[in-house]
């Protein structure tokens, strides 16, 4: 059997830890900026609060309730998250363990039998809110999409379900496929299931009777099939390892207030490709292709503004690099190309591709090999990551601006820095 | 019900080196002879932290148990994992504050007791009690 095991309100679970005052009150946590919100607890989306939406629409009705609000506090997730991973890991062994995003991770539960599943599943419920304080929820079933089909249903009746559901009879799976709409499949994008819907395929289960063939023809061929079969409880998406490469490594920020200066726009660019130079070496990777995209602000009828059209550039680098200055370079002369003076900009970003393992640079008879560089590059990276910040930068970021996030309600970074600890009375 | 506990959480503490890790011999000659008696350095984790993913770190920002040795300033760890105990340092949820207290637990009578005289104790008897964590160690700048 399959499991998920999914963080309920991950965010604003992860605020509530230290400020237990909050337990049973509206928290939301708002994106990079504070712009959009993105995590709601139980007690936000009952007053109705919407996911997803700008922070500015739902402001009255989070005045008016006096919900907690929170910027984004990706050091303090971060943490939390790696604690919840680890009691899983601990229990069913780190080779079962799947972690699937921040906050959801699938387990290969093979080794219990199917009686085990609801103490196993009980025990993982509390010992992790007992550890850590975060609630999960838990959904099992035979392949992993029947698991996250569980998962939803014992979320949204937290109450009957204490946030566990097993779908270990065929009875109960039949049950619940005929009550799953084929949009709320894992997996099932909105514009397959608008064509399912209009075909008359309502549910999960109208879905699992159709023919693989069927399946091949119209649903994305090999990944359609692959979705009846785990529909079927045959298991069809395997279990992945944890750490996945990145083909990409973006970096990229709305401005805090809007940008006119040619100076200002390549002092942000050039810290967006230092934090993305970062994140290569992080991987062991060495990027072949660098771009730059600058995104503007238009007008439109009055006070409304939209983004503008986005202007972009690339570079191929002569070899492959992770070195922050051979990446600076390019893309600072990149946003130089692409700005338009008198344009006023909201966000930049640096895309780095063609990402190759570090140690199998193919070397350039014609360019000097990297060593020194790639020292003084670990040099940096050892002071910024024990010094937590960018004390160690380039003069082309700037020194005085701060070009990061704007972020209101950043609460302490409880569990990653001395000065920021939790106090007690 | 039997079979209940078939699953333990394994290994619970912070050690996570390997044997390749420790240094072996070097030209010196002493490496050689010391050799077979090398180990790692004494590592404070290891003792301060028995399970990772449960502990956490907190400040002391009042007095209240300044008779038992903890002092305004002071990290105190604490260890989520660990049952609340009679007698156990704890940090305990009053009015949703966070607090810590010494645990009493006798004759059916639960109580968070202070160690200053300015400060009372508090009788929580037949009250929910929310304990947030267990105080492992408290660490005072000497």
């Amino acid at each position: 059997m399959k499991a998920i095991v999914d963080c309920n309100s991950f965010y604003c679970s992860c605020e509530k830890v230290f400020q237990p005052s909050l337990h049973n009150q509206p928290v939301v946590v708002l994106s990079n900026n504070d712009g959009c919100i993105i995590s709601r607890s139980d007690e936000a989306k009952q007053l109705g609060v919407g996911m997803a939406g700008p922070y500015f629409l739902a402001r009255p009705l989070i005045e008016k309730h006096n919900v907690a609000v929170f910027s984004s506090n990706y050091n303090l997730y971060g943490d939390m998250s790696w604690r919840v991973m680890d009691v899983l890991k601990q229990t069913v062994g780190a080779e079962n363990v799947e972690v699937y995003s921040v906050d959801e991770a699938f387990l290969h539960l093979e080794q219990y039998t199917t009686g085990q599943l609801q103490t196993l599943s009980e025990y993982l419920r509390d010992t992790v809110e007992q550890w850590t304080s975060i609630r999960v929820s838990i959904g099992v079933g035979p392949t992993k999409t029947l698991a996250k089909i569980a998962n939803r249903m014992a979320k949204q009746d937290k109450q009957r379900s204490q946030c566990i559901l097993l779908f270990d009879t065929d009875e109960k799976i039949r049950e619940a496929l005929k009550i799953t709409r084929v949009r709320e499949i894992w997996g099932v994008g909105s514009r397959y299931a608008d064509k399912l819907e209009q075909r008359g395929i309502r549910t999960a289960w109208d879905l699992q009777n159709l023919s693989e063939e069927w399946a091949r023809k119209n649903l994305g061929g090999v990944v359609g099939v692959r979705l009846i079969k785990e529909l079927r409880g045959e298991p069809a998406i395997e279990m992945k390892d944890a750490l996945e490469t990145k083909k990409m490594i973006a970096t990229t920020r709305m401005f805090g207030c809007t940008v006119t200066e040619l100076k200002d726009l390549k002092e942000a660019v050039a810290t967006y490709a230092a934090r993305a130079a970062e994140k290569l070496r992080r991987q062991n990777g060495a990027a072949a292709m660098i771009s730059t995209f600058l995104v503007s602000q238009e007008k439109i009828d009055g006070p409304r503004f939209r983004h503008g059209p986005t202007t972009s550039a690339c570079t191929t680098l002569l070899q492959p690099t992770a070195l922050t200055n051979e990446l600076i370079k390019p893309a600072v002369r990149m946003a130089e190309q692409l700005f338009v003076p008198g344009k006023k900009y909201k966000k930049a970003g640096v895309i780095l591709s063609g990402i190759v393992p570090d140690s199998s640079i193919q070397s350039n008879l014609f360019e000097p090999t990297q060593s020194i560089g790639r020292f003084l590059m670990e040099q940096i990276d050892n002071i910024n990551f024990s010094m937590r910040g960018d004390v160690v930068k380039f003069a082309a970021s700037g020194t005085k601006r701060d070009w990061k996030m704007r972020q209101a309600f950043h609460s302490p970074r409880y569990t990653t820095r001395w000065d920021e600890l939790c106090k007690v009375r | 019900m039997e079979g209940d506990n078939f699953f333990y959480a394994s290994y619970k503490g912070s050690k996570d080196f390997t044997q390749q890790q420790v240094h072996t011999a070097n030209a010196t000659g002493f490496g050689a002879a010391a050799d077979d008696y090398a180990e790692r350095g004494i590592d404070l984790n290891e003792h301060l932290v028995k399970n990772k993913p449960a502990t956490f770190f907190l400040r002391v920002n009042s007095d209240a148990m300044v008779g038992a040795g903890v002092h305004v300033g002071d990290v105190v760890i604490v260890d989520r994992s660990l049952e609340p105990k009679n007698g156990r340092l704890v940090i305990a949820v009053v009015d949703g504050e966070l607090l810590i207290r010494k645990l009493e637990i006798n004759n059916n009578q639960t109580r968070l007791t202070t160690a200053n005289k300015r400060l009372a104790s508090l009788d929580v008897t037949g009250m929910q009690l929310h304990i947030w964590g267990v105080v492992t160690y408290v660490i005072h700048k000497a």
